[in-house]
């Protein structure tokens, strides 16, 4: 069974030399994460983490909920210390992690996933491959996982009786999985007898490490893991404190799957006729047909106006016509006007 | 199962009659197998485990071992008649297997391991009965029979449980949750060192506030110094015994 070397005695000292001195030796501050990658596939739900799906049969002692598996997999191109087919106690303790931190914490609404209770439901399978190893697997695989499951879209499914109608792809747009809330891991590493304490150590500082404690929160608040195997003992407040700054790590990570996420689904909103009739986009399409009524509106209106203009000036003219204010009956009108002055004026003053 | 918790804050009694504080009769024994170089049988409640220690001896891999320090190997069996339902649970379940290494590191940094170089020391627990603080139990055990062993260890290694009850107004903490409670109430097992407010083993399990695991675990710490002085009674009324009769 291979092994994973073992860091020399002056490796080890060397790292605790330079935690007492307050260096890291990737040059981090003892509470920063390394930089999360995060990037997805061209299909729905491939994030690090490739999720499949079939029909199945449920639980019969779970009637109304569906199944959600989660799987991991260590390859030996991680790490050499990794072996095929044999689960290392890694292995366990990551899928044992996952399972408490997404499924026992109800993160994945299940309930989602059936389609006729007690007889058709969706499974859902979470495979995570672990494909490089430098530490903090479990909040990296973590992440993957929540990133896929929110990244992940199910097929539509209509029901009429006993019937079941699978939409694919192409006919309707697929639907994303119903997640209550977004659980995400982070680890802390003590060192020197607890006075050190590194959040999301790397290989190495794991392997010197004297205890850990994964905390598992969502955004809003809620610790849903708390998990430390022995270890060096640590101080209770300590631990406490530990919730608090795992609270900002992960509403950190949170807004950055969040913003990844939206440039994803950007990159894949082209349009076309599944986006017409998609109800997400349907607004877009509004938008612009809103855009081109308000032009003909503008254009019609234009034309009433001027044809109503037209009509009005000839109007006008007809009336002034008939009335005899024309220009000729101005003539007329100014003359018996002039008249009056001059005759009737007279014949008024005589009176 | 849906349990009614409700009455709880009508008498501030538990489903078993228990105040928020109380824990449940704690009995164990030591030196029960004659065989073992140490063993011990813990009952917390209707939570029965019974606890063997193998070595320090020669172990099954000392070539590959670490080599200056001894190996501690825990080996957990459920029976299949202890939960409610009958159920086999394999060597290869998960929660087993986080248990055996939550045993495993938690001895491990406890033990004065480099005493014994090039070594093994195996535990080896049977779970007889259980009615929740199985994970607490099994500490218990272990800390008694490596005792009983005689294998020097920094101090004793005391575990119990604290829950959170229900309701959203009036977040109380209890202490020592029973099988049905579990179910129903978050609750984490805490592990002490001795008397001192050190942590070793913390698990929590079931989602929660933030602002209630701070009342969960100083109930929890609280309760595992209690839990020290119970085993501290018995293994000196064992040496006392020892004594008298000249073993």
């Amino acid at each position: 069974m291979p092994r994973e070397a073992e860091l020399s005695l002056n490796e080890r000292e060397f790292i605790l030399q330079a935690l007492r001195e307050n260096v890291r030796l990737d040059g981090r501050a003892f509470d920063d994460i390394r930089e999360l990658q995060l990037s997805f596939g061209d299909e729905y739900g491939v994030a690090d983490v490739r999720l499949g799906k079939t029909s199945h049969n449920p639980f019969p002692d779970r009637k109304f909920d569906g199944i959600f598996t989660i799987s991991t997999e260590f390859s030996p191109m991680a790490s050499p210390a990794f072996e095929v087919g044999r689960p290392t106690e890694a292995e366990t303790l990551l899928s044992r992690l996952l399972e408490k931190a997404i499924r026992r914490s109800s993160a994945l609404d299940t309930e989602g996933l059936c389609i006729i209770a007690g007889l058709k439901c969706f499974a859902l399978r979470a495979d995570v491959h672990v494909l490089d190893h430098d530490g903090g697997l479990v909040d990296a695989a973590c992440i993957a996982l929540v990133a896929a499951l929110r990244h992940f879209r199910r097929p539509d499914v209509r029901v009429e009786g006993e019937n079941v109608t699978v939409y694919s792809v192409r006919e309707r747009e697929p639907v994303p999985l119903s997640l209550l809330h977004h659980p995400l891991c982070v680890t802390f590493s003590y060192f020197n007898g607890g006075e050190v304490v590194l959040v999301d150590a790397n290989l190495v500082e794991e392997q010197v490490r004297e205890a850990e404690v994964v905390v598992t929160m969502n955004r809003h608040g809620e610790v849903c893991q708390v998990a430390k195997y022995g270890g060096l003992p640590i101080d209770a407040l300590a631990l406490l404190n530990c919730t608090n700054v795992a609270l900002a790590k992960v509403q950190m990570l949170d807004k950055v799957i969040q913003q990844r996420l939206e440039e994803d689904a950007k990159r894949r909103d082209k349009g076309g006729l599944m986006a017409e009739l998609n109800g997400d986009t349907l607004h877009k399409d509004d938008d612009r047909l809103d855009r081109t009524t308000d032009w003909l509106a503008w254009v019609s209106e234009w034309i009433e106006k001027a044809i109503g203009l037209t009509v009005g000036v000839v109007a006008q003219r007809y009336a002034v016509r008939c009335m005899g204010v024309s220009e000729g009956g101005t003539g007329r009108g100014k003359a018996r006007a002039r008249a009056l002055e001059e005759g009737e004026g007279e014949t008024v003053r005589a009176m | 199962m849906p349990l009614d918790t409700s009455t709880y804050s009508l008498a501030l009694l538990r489903l078993d009659g228990r105040r928020w504080n109380e824990l449940r009769r704690i009995h164990a024994q030591i030196s029960t197998q004659a065989a073992a170089d140490g063993s011990s049988y813990l009952e917390m409640g209707n939570t029965k485990v019974i606890c063997t220690v193998t070595g320090p001896a020669e172990g099954r891999r000392t070539a590959q071992g670490a080599g200056q320090e001894c190996r501690v190997e825990v080996e957990i069996s459920v029976a299949g008649f202890s939960g409610v339902e009958r159920k086999r649970r394999g060597r290869a379940d998960k929660r087993t297997q986080e248990m055996q290494h939550t045993l495993t590191t938690a001895f491990s940094s406890i033990l004065f391991t480099h005493l014994y170089p090039h070594s093994t020391i195996i535990l080896t627990l049977h779970v007889l009965s259980q009615d929740g603080s199985l994970l607490a139990a099994c500490l218990n055990a272990a800390t008694l029979a490596l005792i009983d062993a005689g294998i020097p260890m920094s101090d004793y290694l005391c575990a119990c449980t604290a829950g959170s009850t229900a309701n959203e107004d009036t977040d109380e903490p209890l202490l020592d949750l029973n099988g049905l409670e579990e179910q129903e109430l978050p609750f984490l097992t805490a592990g002490v060192l001795g008397d001192s407010d050190k942590v070793a083993v913390l698990m929590l399990e079931t989602r929660v506030r933030v602002e209630r695991v701070e009342g969960m675990l100083a109930v929890a710490v609280d309760g595992c110094k209690r839990v020290r002085g119970i085993l501290d009674a018995v293994v000196r009324a064992h040496g006392r015994r020892m004594v008298e009769e000249g073993v």
